[in-house]
């Protein structure tokens, strides 16, 4: 198979194991639903609380550290995203050409950037979770 | 009617293979549950589960099985069959919809993610004509997985990662403050450890120079496994996936102390058993996967290549051989991850993140960074990357006590308290109750200052 095109028949048993996990989860929400007896009450249906009497809700402020993890994480992922189809290719360059060098050094830089945004997140307090 | 055009050996056989492979990881998905109950009895000094048969409780069979107990291993099933038989309950407060779907959600991906892990190497299959429909299937040696697609790793990971939306949609549906931190703290951790593991398994990409799992195991048949070569890059992969899974000692989302049961707090019946199922399924697909990627797949000892277990055995003997050495190394790992969770304490949750975010992402964008050097000028014999990845221990070691450091685990002296006692104070270390008068350690543990 040439690179580019990609063989989508290859998928087509993704598709199945993913009807049979859709059908396997369907099929046991729904008979834990009918077979299950139902009784239920106001105290019953009250939200956990350690048997205390809930305090408001659930949607509330939550720390802004989570908000930086998620923002933090898309800028690794994306490096990495885009790391992955050079950490593939480049074992397989003739490293007797130019090539190998020309192509370790443009990685290098651009792994330059994402160590120069994890240092300045450091600086920041970023990963502090104390 | 002519025979439509993806129905090749290949795709038989991956069918067949998702069709077996699927019964065979919900039952050790229970089985596992069994393990993880009986070995912790074990490793507490307690007998565990031993007297749940196949009975069901119906008179015929209790007859049947009189006296054979089945060491317990009907408990599994006892609790599948429970579950069913709770109470599918709703609180009134949550969002009914997403609350429904969110067990649904984590247990799609995990039953996904096996797919491309290559359980039993190549497969003469064998050309046939079917029988009605009069379709010839040609003879072709195939791939026994799941599924045979280019990308390889890539699908694992991607499909792996999605188990967070379950995680964060059922935290987020329960309108509890308990599963709400859960699912917050549970989905931090796992976009955190993401970063690593997919820098890990880059590491192993650089080396072998394929996506292919497959691949990656004829790279380990010729060079020795990679967990030799390649030490800290496997250490660091389990320890991500103990992560991944929200194993102890990473269990943050679900500390009993702090947070009742995480996310599934508000969840009983199947619902609560299809968030343990997944949590199960994760854990046997992830060993699968760290199996196939560094102890050498299939094979059975490093280096010398095993009659039957050899890549040019392609009969269905063989086959199925390579599939129980495969499962075989997945289910002594499932071990060991059960073995730790009963061994190490739970991390406390900022030390999680910060073993995280300080330790693991640079160790491993320096081991990708070193790698690439390696392969640069062709030093990717075992013998030099062993000799490359102790080196690397070995500076960061020395760089170590260097480094700056957090505050949050010095210990701060209390001036006058009996561990920093102030200049011209004794301490009396031992006890004073009458009870510990009579101590012969009394007398010799009253020293000065410390």
């Amino acid at each position: 198979m040439t690179l580019g095109a990609v063989d989508i028949a290859s998928y087509l048993p993704v598709l199945l194991l993913m009807t049979m996990a859709i059908l396997f989860a369907i099929g046991n929400l729904a008979g834990s639903q009918l077979i299950g007896p139902r009784r239920t009450g106001a105290v019953k249906e009250g939200t956990y609380e350690s048997g205390m009497n809930p305090v408001g809700n659930a949607r509330k402020r939550f720390n802004i550290r989570f908000y930086l993890i998620a923002m933090v994480f898309l800028v690794f992922d994306i490096e990495i995203i885009f790391l992955y189809p050079w950490a593939v290719t480049f074992p397989n360059l003739d490293h007797q050409y130019a090539d190998g060098a020309v192509w370790l050094g443009r990685i290098l830089f651009f792994m330059l950037t994402t160590i120069v945004a994890y240092i300045y997140g450091y600086r920041k307090g970023v990963f502090k979770f104390d | 009617m002519p025979k439509p055009d993806f129905l090749t050996a290949q795709f038989l056989t991956n069918a067949i293979t998702i069709g077996i492979v699927v019964h065979v990881l919900l039952v050790s998905a229970g089985l596992s549950i069994y393990l993880e109950r009986k070995i912790s009895a074990y490793m507490q000094d307690r007998i565990g589960p031993n007297r749940t048969g196949f009975d069901l409780g119906l008179p015929l069979l209790k007859q049947l099985f009189r006296g054979f107990g089945f060491w317990g291993l009907g408990q599994s099933l006892a609790d599948g069959l429970k579950m069913f038989l709770k109470e599918d309950y709703t609180p009134r407060n949550v969002d009914k919809v997403l609350f429904m779907l969110a067990p649904g959600i984590i247990v799609i991906p995990a039953l996904m993610s096996f797919a491309v892990i290559p359980w039993g190497g190549t497969f003469a299959f064998p050309g046939f004509v079917m029988p009605v429909l009069g379709w010839e299937i040609a003879a072709a040696d195939v791939q026994v997985l799941g599924a045979n697609v280019s990308i390889g790793l890539i699908y694992m990971l991607a499909v792996a990662s999605l188990g967070i939306y379950g995680v964060a949609l059922g935290s987020w549906a329960s309108n509890n403050k308990y599963s709400f931190l859960g699912g917050l703290r549970a989905s931090a951790q796992m976009l955190s450890y993401e970063i690593p593991m997919g820098l890990c398994l880059m590491t192993v990409l650089l080396i072998t120079g394929s996506l292919l799992p497959s691949a990656i195991i004829d790279w380990q048949i010729s060079n020795g496994w990679l967990i030799i070569s390649q030490p800290i890059a496997g250490v660091m992969l389990f320890i991500c996936m103990l992560a991944e899974c929200n194993r102890a000692p990473f269990d943050n989302a679900e500390c009993e102390g702090e947070l009742v049961a995480g996310y599934h707090t508000e969840y009983g019946s199947m619902r609560f058993g299809l968030f343990a199922l997944a949590e199960y399924i994760h854990m046997i697909t992830n060993s699968a996967l760290f199996a196939t990627v560094f102890l050498g797949g299939w094979t059975l000892i490093p280096f010398v290549p095993v009659p039957g277990l050899r890549p040019e055995d392609v009969g269905i003997v063989a086959v199925l051989a390579k599939f129980a050495v495969l499962f075989g190394k997945a289910a002594l790992l499932v071990c060991f991850m059960i073995a730790i969770r009963w061994t190490l304490p739970r991390l406390r949750y900022d030390q999680v993140m910060q073993m995280g975010w300080q330790a693991m992402i640079p160790l491993s964008l320096i081991i990708v960074i070193a790698n690439a050097f390696l392969t640069f000028y062709g030093l990717t014999s075992t013998v030099a990357m062993l000799v490359a990845n102790v080196a690397i221990l070995a500076v960061i070691l020395a760089v170590q006590p260097f480094l700056p450091r957090a505050n949050t685990n010095r210990k701060i002296r209390i001036a006058g308290s009996r561990f920093s006692p102030l200049e011209d104070e004794i301490v009396q270390a031992a006890p004073a109750a009458a009870y510990a008068a009579d101590d012969p350690r009394r007398t010799q543990v009253t020293t000065g200052v410390m």
